[in-house]
């Protein structure tokens, strides 16, 4: 009985002790607690646990509360380039915006941003809103040298440098680094600028006279490679001389007068120039009214 | 008012324009046994009556199909516009227009569902390199059958069909006997329907006996383009590998005569076409175009003003907006501003309140 009582009383003890720290530890080195006959009343502070000094284990001693995060004592007016001076990861006590980001849980929204380690993952433009932008003009300036004064109209700009090459850089994210459409770049000479006119002209001669030249694999292109539509011998067409023919429109007659009277006609040709406007602008309502009216002419609607 | 008292369409006009007409519940299953938007068919079960408004693409797909010469190689007409205007209802609509008038019905239901999700292809005993799909067919068949009860002992086969050695169906049998075949014998299915079609497209306009034949098509860009079916040895399956779809092109074609090809373009159910796609090229691809090529295209429009009147007085009417606020003129203008006049959007956000 009595060493059963020691037993609880031990227990308590370090229990109570338990709550003081503010830690709930049952067992936390898996260390088998006994309990002995003797009252083992060493000092009551650390029972069961070696001592470690005030790092305790799990450092609960120094350990001080979380505060309040920083939006709560945020002004609306105050200046956002100091909470982000640099490029940091997203901080959610710092960020007074209402972000959910993620797949949404089972039958609910994308979860807050308290713990959301997506929006951690993903990078932020935060430290760079216009204001941010500006301050690092301002602090760039010193370093600048003028536009050269010289230089102020674009005609000006033209004479003295006649040759401009324009290249473009693509930002995307994505799995490559290339895009394909950064690799097209625009170099524009102004030929009243050449000053070797006739080197220039010479070699535009021999160009236009290359481009004339019809190569052996060139017969081999297919209508796939056309740069643009046209309706002669397209299956359009076919189909729509067969139509005519059938509905006898064109009266009797075989082969290709026929044909050539039906080509003729207005509607015809109105039915033509939608369909190549169609294939080639692609669509939009105002050529789909076009294709629509012209067909409806055509077949007597 | 809302509701017209004509519920005989072949008098509708400009006039009525706006108007909501009954259609009346014994023509519910056999005209529309497989065709209605699943949302639509709900809301018929609930209300108990099915009403459809009266529109512009369908007034003018009727009115066309009115005027039409039926001497002259078929006309197709394609029903386009953004998700959720109106596209299979104004189709249903047009379907209903044929059937009173006593044409034959060819409607399929979503030519996307021939092109995905098959559980079961076979090879084509009739032509090597095509696969059959005896579930889709069989079940159109049916369908089929219920639509058009009165046609089926009324046309006779030309041609003599043979299925295995000892099954064949004889010429001047009449067509009935040929779909409960196809019904009954679920592996030749697809050619059957392969053969209906065939048979149909003969005799359709002709003198003797002739009747028109409307050929209703909803989601028609599935027939052109990809598949998601892949055949044994991984390799996809193009669309005209399937015996389904080589026979449904046949009849889109318009080199027969004596009906009508009403077809609708579709982007929920496409596959591989981006969600923002509603206009016919892009959704029938360079080839669909073709084939299609000439064709009357038919906008379908978002309600206008009076027809979203019409459809919130029509709401109103049968209590199906139950909360107050629902029912004021501020109710009304947040209506208007959420579904932006979008007739699925207006019902899905009425079904709510």
């Amino acid at each position: 009985m009595a060493a059963h009582t020691l037993k609880k009383s031990i227990w308590s003890i370090g229990r109570i002790h338990c709550h003081v720290y503010g830690v709930n530890v049952r067992n936390p080195l898996n260390r088998a607690t006994y309990a002995t006959a003797l009252s083992t009343n060493h000092s009551s502070q650390n029972k069961g646990f070696p001592d470690r000094g005030n790092r305790g284990p799990f450092n609960r001693r120094s350990r001080r509360e979380a505060g309040d995060p920083r939006t709560d004592r945020m002004p609306v007016d105050q200046d956002w380039t100091t909470v982000y001076p640099t490029a940091t990861p997203f901080r959610q006590g710092s960020v007074p915006l209402p972000v959910r980001m993620g797949f949404p849980v089972k039958k609910g929204v994308p979860p807050e941003k308290k713990g959301n380690l997506e929006l951690i993952k993903i990078p932020n433009f935060l430290h760079l809103t216009p204001l941010a932008i500006k301050k690092h003009c301002e602090a760039l300036k010193p370093f600048c040298t003028e536009w050269p004064s010289a230089l102020d109209t674009g005609a000006k700009c033209d004479e003295h440098f006649p040759i401009k090459v324009e290249s473009k850089d693509y930002v995307s994210a994505g799995t490559s680094l290339r895009n394909p459409s950064a690799r097209i770049v625009h170099l524009r000479v102004s030929l009243s600028a050449c000053v070797n006119y006739d080197y220039a002209m010479y070699l535009l001669t021999v160009l236009y006279h290359e481009s004339w030249k019809m190569e052996a694999w060139e017969s081999e292109k297919t209508v796939a490679d056309m740069e643009e539509y046209s309706w002669e011998d397209s299956p359009s067409q076919k189909n729509i001389m067969s139509t005519l023919v059938r509905m006898q429109v064109a009266g009797e007659g075989e082969g290709e007068a026929v044909r050539e009277e039906l080509l003729g006609r207005p509607e015809v040709q109105e039915y033509r120039d939608s369909v190549t406007r169609l294939k080639n602008e692609g669509e939009s309502e105002s050529s789909m009214h076009q294709y629509r009216d012209a067909v409806k002419k055509l077949l007597n609607l | 008012t809302c509701l017209s008292g004509t519920s005989k369409n072949a008098c509708q006009s400009e006039q009525h324009l706006g108007q909501y007409y009954t259609v009346p519940a014994s023509h519910f299953h056999t005209v529309f046994p497989h065709g209605l938007p699943p949302r639509y068919q709900q809301q018929v079960k609930t209300f108990n009556e099915g009403c459809v408004m009266v529109r512009q693409p369908a007034l003018e797909l009727i009115s066309h199909l009115k005027r039409a010469d039926y001497i002259n190689p078929t006309l197709r007409y394609l029903l386009y516009g953004v998700k959720g205007s109106g596209k299979t209802m104004s189709l249903c609509h047009a379907v209903h227009y044929c059937s009173t008038q006593g044409w034959l019905v060819l409607h399929i239901p979503d030519a996307h569902l021939w092109v995905k999700n098959c559980k079961e292809l076979l090879p084509s005993s009739y032509h090597a390199s095509r696969f059959d799909q005896p579930i889709q067919a069989s079940n159109w068949l049916r369908n089929f059958r219920t639509t058009n009860e009165h046609f089926l002992s009324k046309i006779k086969l030309r041609q003599r069909y043979v299925w295995t050695k000892r099954e064949s169906t004889e010429e001047g049998r009449p067509l009935g006997e040929l779909v409960d075949m196809g019904v009954s014998r679920v592996k030749s299915s697809s050619d059957v329907v392969g053969a209906v079609l065939k048979e149909l497209r003969l005799q359709a306009g002709g003198t003797e006996g002739g009747f028109r034949l409307a050929v209703a098509v909803d989601g028609v860009n599935g027939l052109w383009g990809r598949t998601t079916l892949k055949k044994e040895d991984k390799s996809p399956v193009a669309p005209e590998e399937l015996t389904l779809v080589h026979n449904l092109r046949k009849m889109i074609n318009n080199d027969w005569c004596g009906g009508a090809v009403i077809a609708t373009l579709s982007q929920t159910g496409s596959l591989y076409a981006p969600s923002s796609a509603y206009l016919p090229q892009e959704l029938l691809g360079e080839e669909g175009f073709d084939s299609m090529d000439p064709f009357i295209p038919v906008p379908v429009s978002l309600y206008s003003e009076k027809e979203f009147e019409s459809c919130y007085l029509y709401y109103l009417d049968r209590h199906w907006l139950q909360h107050p606020h629902s029912q004021t003129e501020e109710g009304k203008k947040e209506l208007i501003f959420l579904s932006n006049r979008n007739p699925s959007v207006l019902e899905r956000l009425c079904a709510f309140l």
